[in-house]
């Protein structure tokens, strides 16, 4: 039976090859790395990441202020059709109990109308005199 | 250059010069370090260019310690071992093991110029587990003493040389029933 050694040494090391000329190629690559990496990075370079970062959460915060203000107006026309669309949309409510008590929302309520409101929807006088008298005004 | 005349250049302040004197002395030693684990030229030739970059930005934390070619034998090795690690992973997510992926490539490699029992070995040796397979590679193919390799992997001299006999039994076995030479 043969040695572990006189196997070995039977079938030899040499058994990879390269291509030609590319001990000679590889180490003109590896010696310019040097040149390469010195080349760091300035201030400026290093800030410039975090500097487009927060450029995009402004042109963000900007988007969607813009985006808020198209979407809510103050023209009262557009809130009309704006609530008309979410009567439509809500279909639990009807739409005209919803449009009716925008309607009643976007009038300036003075307390004369809530009391007629109450008297009307059957609260009684004493309970009403009751609430009054203990407003602190 | 010797190994010593290059860190008191590198000291001295002539850092690329010293770096240059690097490739010039262990480029094609770690080469054949490396392709011996990677068994793939393309492989190899990429990753030594990410190895001598990690010596080029590790070389002023270099203290001297240890020998610079042990130093730099280290960090090849553990480079190529995270890569065969990293293909390791890949290899089990395709339903693969790495032997047969690294056996293959012994196969495909256009530049494997060895004979069928050259080949072999090869493939045996992908077999191995990972100490022996570093262990029995630096020692019978580059013919590093046992000190050196100590050095290189961290591990006792007598946990090595264990290593190198268990791989050695290991393979005349897998050659004996594979090969009608012997």
């Amino acid at each position: 039976m043969k040695s572990e050694k006189e196997i070995f040494e039977k079938i030899g090391k040499a058994s990879y090859g390269v291509p030609e000329g590319y001990f000679n190629d590889l180490k003109n690559r590896l010696e310019a790395i040097p040149q390469e990496k010195s080349v760091l990075p300035g201030p400026w370079a290093r800030v410039r990441p975090y500097l487009a970062m927060a450029a995009c959460f402004v042109a963000l915060l900007v988007a969607g202020n813009s985006l808020l203000r198209r979407t809510v107006s103050n023209n009262p026309a557009e809130q009309l059709a704006s609530d008309a669309t979410y009567a439509e949309i809500i279909s639990m409510t009807h739409p005209e109990i919803f449009m009716n008590a925008i309607e009643y929302e976007s009038e300036d309520m003075t307390d004369e109308d809530i009391i007629n409101y109450l008297i009307e929807s059957g609260v009684e006088m004493e309970y009403l005199a009751y609430s009054g008298g203990n407003q602190k005004y | 250059m010797t190994d010593k005349e290059i860190i008191e250049l590198y000291k001295s302040g002539q850092k690329d010069r010293a770096f240059r004197e690097i490739v010039d002395s262990y480029s094609e030693r770690l080469y054949w370090h490396v392709r011996r684990f990677l068994c793939s030229h393309e492989d190899t030739d990429d990753l030594l260019q990410e190895i001598f970059l990690k010596i080029w930005t590790a070389l002023p934390s270099f203290r001297g310690e240890s020998q610079l070619y042990t130093w730099l034998y280290r960090i090849a090795t553990n480079e190529a071992l995270n890569f065969l690690n990293k293909q390791k992973v890949r290899s089990a997510l395709q339903f693969e093991s790495l032997t047969t992926k690294l056996e293959e490539k012994i196969d495909e490699d256009p530049w494997f110029n060895g004979d069928g029992m050259q080949r072999m070995l090869m493939k045996a040796i992908q077999r191995l587990p990972e100490k022996q397979r570093l262990v029995f590679t630096m020692r019978w193919f580059e013919e590093l003493s046992y000190e050196d390799i100590s050095e290189i992997l961290g591990t006792s001299v007598g946990a090595l040389k264990a290593s190198y006999h268990f791989a050695t039994e290991k393979l005349k076995s897998f050659l004996e029933k594979n090969s009608e030479l012997f």
